[in-house]
């Protein structure tokens, strides 16, 4: 059992398996207070090992993370599935459906932006803050790269990714963003953890910049989404 | 017919999604986007037990439509809740 701060919440990991401890070692915090514990029973294990050949300790983060994600949302915090660059303070999410390509745009922003790190390649933590703003946190489930840091930032808008024939950006319109948002938002859960969830997916539709990057694997896609979602931003 | 009432329905954007809760959200994953008209359906049979019909009458009372597009709308609207596993 260890204690991790995860979006500014502290959290009881109540683990079996050594393997979230490993996990969350960059996370753990010192002190005995905390907002929340969590746990992970064995029945929900078992049905994590379901769905492919991975270790309980594996299978039991997984499952922790998912908990984790029902409690936190009564925090005005949330998991949007996206791969976040942090550049000069700011935060820049690309969400796309699997094997479109995020991985790949994340490595180009790392070449070719200067000072770009990765603050979580694949689950991250949204939280939307008491003045409408929403804000990004890393979490220790970073993706099969591990690419990510504990790390926050302002969110300087969201893109969602399309493979293309050239490149070109666009903000998305409402209807397509709520589409594509859909496809991306971890909604399972009891009704009012869901609840609260749709309200802070309403509350980012209204705030939060949105585009459709349309892209080869070229460095011009990593400039071209620099910077038009930072200019946009400001 | 009524909704299950293993789902929620909130406003998000111009649209209404509705997402299973609880245990129903273990077996079904989808969720459903409803236009105003599919909201203003899926809250009379929140609140009631209705048939076709009904739903039918309390859409002509509630909009300026021909009977036969309401007809229609309904029935559209339940064959998709169906599908959805949220009628019970």
């Amino acid at each position: 059992m260890f204690i991790i701060r995860l979006a500014g919440v502290r959290i009881r990991v109540e683990n079996r398996y050594s393997f979230l401890e490993r996990q969350c070692r960059e996370y753990v915090c010192s002190g005995e207070e905390y907002d929340f514990s969590v746990s992970v029973t064995g029945d929900e294990i078992l049905e994590e090992q379901k769905h492919g050949e991975f270790s309980e300790g594996y299978c039991e983060s997984i499952c922790m993370y998912r908990n984790i994600c029902e409690k936190i949302a009564a925090y005005n915090i949330f998991l949007l599935h996206s791969s976040v660059l942090e550049v000069d303070g700011r935060a820049y999410a690309f969400a796309a459906r699997s094997g479109v390509g995020k991985s790949t745009h994340t490595a180009l922003w790392l070449k070719n932006i200067p000072g770009a790190r990765v603050l979580n390649g694949d689950k991250p933590l949204y939280r939307l803050e008491a003045d409408g703003s929403f804000t990004v946190h890393g979490t220790p489930w970073n993706g099969k790269e591990d690419w990510g840091m504990n790390l926050s930032a302002p969110v300087a808008g969201i893109c969602f990714l399309e493979r293309g024939e050239k490149n070109a950006i666009r903000p998305a319109t409402p209807e397509e963003t709520l589409n594509r948002l859909m496809h991306q938002l971890y909604l399972r859960g009891g009704r009012a953890s869901v609840n609260q969830r749709l309200i802070m997916m309403n509350a980012m539709l209204e705030s939060l910049p949105f585009y459709v990057l349309s892209c080869t694997i070229s460095d011009e896609a990593a400039h071209l989404a620099y910077n038009t979602m930072r200019l946009q931003s400001n | 017919m009524r909704i299950n009432p293993d789902f929620t329905i909130q406003k998000v954007g111009a649209s209404y999604l509705a997402v299973p809760v609880g245990e129903t959200s273990k077996q079904f994953h989808g969720m459903i986007r409803l236009n105003e008209t599919g909201a203003f359906l899926w809250n009379q049979m929140t609140e009631k037990d209705c048939t076709e019909a009904d739903l039918v009458e309390a859409l002509l009372q509630e909009y300026e439509v021909e009977p036969a597009v309401a007809k229609t709308d309904v029935h559209r609207v339940v064959e998709l809740l169906k599908e959805h596993h949220c009628l019970v």
